[in-house]
């Protein structure tokens, strides 16, 4: 079941410039989907969309069936959010952050609160102000905001942005914690690749205000199946994968098609006399996949 | 209900606990000390008028009309800066800085956190004013000690009076009250031009130039006819109740004009920051 539907957005800036041009997706029930593309191409404009804070010309968000543009209080609910840098008054300690943001959620339950900053491991710096945080430890207070109180959906923009190894790989952990354990759906707007691949089922790639691909992160690919074969007769090799049924790219990367087992392919090879120096599993990089995208637009 | 004020008490936590406002506070006060050294060094301006109309200088030269003096002068002097500052920075400023985007990243509607704000900005006014006017009666007791009449002067609306201590103290706390909703116009003006995407300074200078122009177009004569189109007149509707007899319909008409304006200011303001798209 989809928790979060982005339908037919459009959006055109005052400027001219076109944001988006009729990007649609879901967000199925505790997935994490990963919004990618490069700087500019419309991924905070869908988060802002998807809060109220940006208007689309065109199309709408639903989120658990109600409508952003038409019921905002009501869709927000279910929503908790990153959205772009996170901001805290600095004169204020974390607690009472907390608490004036909260209150705007009217909502405010003081155990539930000390497990959330528990959580994030904040307990011993959450009464001092925030201007004495390091970076990491306002992410992390940043994502205590969203977990209050209790989101069925997380919107996380750009959440490891200035981060250090350490505090990415501790922010990551925590992110799959939270839909492992609290079964949470997250919709994760980043550009670093290497984040979205180790963190989400799904992405939907963003190009120019255009969505040119929605599928798998490919690590989590587990339909297809793929080698790659290395041989001295390029053309061979594709005349005798052609004629069992199977493709092959350029680079060698056979796609085995799913009437077929892989050992019937190296079968028809070695039948038709292929000079095959290496057959192995193949499993493509979401770096391949986009750097390919973006390379064809 | 309880939710508003628990959502009011928040804004008014953020506005109290920043080191800013009190540096504002502190400013007040020791312009009141300036002006208080000035006086009893130079003497009361209005010292001559009291003598004008034949009463006892002694007695009417009391806490309440030092105190009465230095909070005109003190409002006019820094009231009007400081409360553009604080009306000015309460949206620009939270938009210019990203807190904008936390706030309403929660089920909240822009008007009711817009409606917060205003009410924070414009409680502000009247408890600043209620502040100087406290502060400045400290400072005349401490001068003039307890006792004593009050002669009230409001030049700009021809008011002068002359009152005994108790009836006098209050005129003077209630007339703080009704100057206190007055400024209240300045604020919504800062307001209104925080609303758009401006820096919080523009806001500021903007809100400040327009009172300082309307004030000058009203005094200088030449708006004479004009006098009710000017926001500073119906402002000044706070010194009728220092007169004797109290114009009451007087007072509510400059009052209801003050109110019209502020709802209009903060109408518009919404409808502008409504149709805002908030993005960085």
């Amino acid at each position: 079941m989809a928790l979060l539907e982005v339908r037919h957005l459009t959006k055109r800036w005052p400027t001219g410039r076109l944001a988006l041009d009729d990007v649609g997706f879901e967000v199925k029930e505790g997935e994490i989907l990963g919004l990618l593309g490069h700087n500019g191409a419309g991924k905070s404009t869908i988060m802002g969309i998807t809060l109220g804070m940006v208007r689309p010309d065109i199309g709408e968000v639903r989120i658990g069936g109600r409508s952003v543009q038409k019921d905002r209080g009501g869709a927000l609910q279910q929503i908790g959010a990153i959205y772009e840098a996170a901001v805290f008054y600095d004169y204020l300690s974390g607690w009472q952050n907390l608490r004036a943001l909260c209150s705007l959620s009217g909502w405010w339950d003081e155990a539930e609160v000390k497990r959330v900053v528990q959580m994030v491991n904040l307990t011993r710096a959450i009464q001092q102000k925030t201007a004495t945080y390091s970076h990491g430890m306002r992410q992390r207070l940043a994502l205590a905001q969203a977990l209050l109180p209790q989101p069925k959906i997380l919107l996380l923009d750009e959440p490891t942005d200035g981060l250090d190894p350490e505090g990415i790989r501790e922010f990551r952990e925590l992110i799959l914690h939270l839909r492992k354990h609290h079964g949470l759906t997250i919709m994760l707007n980043s550009h670093l690749l290497g984040e979205v691949e180790q963190m989400c089922d799904r992405c939907v790639i963003l190009k120019d205000g255009k969505k040119v691909f929605e599928g798998p992160v490919p690590s989590q690919e587990k339909s297809r199946r793929m080698f790659q074969l290395e041989t001295s007769d390029i053309g061979l090799a594709r005349e005798v994968l052609g004629r069992a049924g199977a493709t092959m790219d350029k680079l060698g990367i056979v796609e085995v098609p799913l009437n077929l087992e892989p050992h019937e392919l190296v079968a028809a090879m070695v039948h038709g006399k292929v000079p095959v120096t290496a057959w192995q599993p193949y499993r493509r990089t979401l770096e391949e996949l986009y750097m390919g995208l973006s390379s064809k637009a | 209900m309880i939710l508003f004020f628990q959502q009011w008490y928040s804004e008014l936590l953020k506005l109290f606990a920043r080191r800013r406002t009190y540096i504002g506070f502190g400013a007040f006060v020791a312009l009141q000390v300036i002006i208080f050294l000035l006086i009893k060094k130079f003497g009361l301006p209005t010292q001559r008028l009291i003598a004008g109309a034949g009463e006892n200088v002694d007695y009417y030269l009391s806490a309440l009309t030092v105190a009465s003096f230095v909070v005109g002068v003190s409002v006019f002097l820094l009231g009007a800066l400081f409360l553009s500052l604080v009306a000015g920075d309460i949206v620009a400023k939270e938009g210019e800085d990203g807190h904008m985007r936390m706030l309403l990243a929660r089920p909240i509607s822009r008007f009711r956190l817009l409606l917060l704000k205003y009410l924070t900005c414009t409680g502000y006014a009247v408890f600043l004013i209620q502040f100087l006017a406290w502060s400045a009666f400290l400072l005349g007791l401490v001068l003039r000690g307890w006792g004593g009449g009050y002669f009230a002067v409001v030049p700009e609306i021809s008011v002068i009076a002359f009152y005994d201590w108790t009836p006098g103290l209050q005129r003077y706390l209630l007339s703080s009250l009704f100057l206190g909703v007055s400024m209240t116009a300045i604020s919504s003006i800062a307001f209104f031009l925080s609303c758009f995407r401006i820096k919080p300074a523009a806001a500021t200078i903007g809100a400040l130039t327009y009172v300082l122009v309307d004030f000058i177009m009203r005094t200088s004569g030449f708006m004479d006819s004009y006098q009710h189109l000017l926001i500073t007149k119906h402002m000044s509707t706070w010194g009728r109740i220092l007169a004797e007899t109290i114009d009451w319909p007087l007072v509510w008409r400059g009052y209801a004009v003050v109110l019209a304006v502020n709802i209009s200011l903060f109408t518009i303001g919404y409808a502008v920051f409504e149709s805002r798209d908030l993005k960085s």
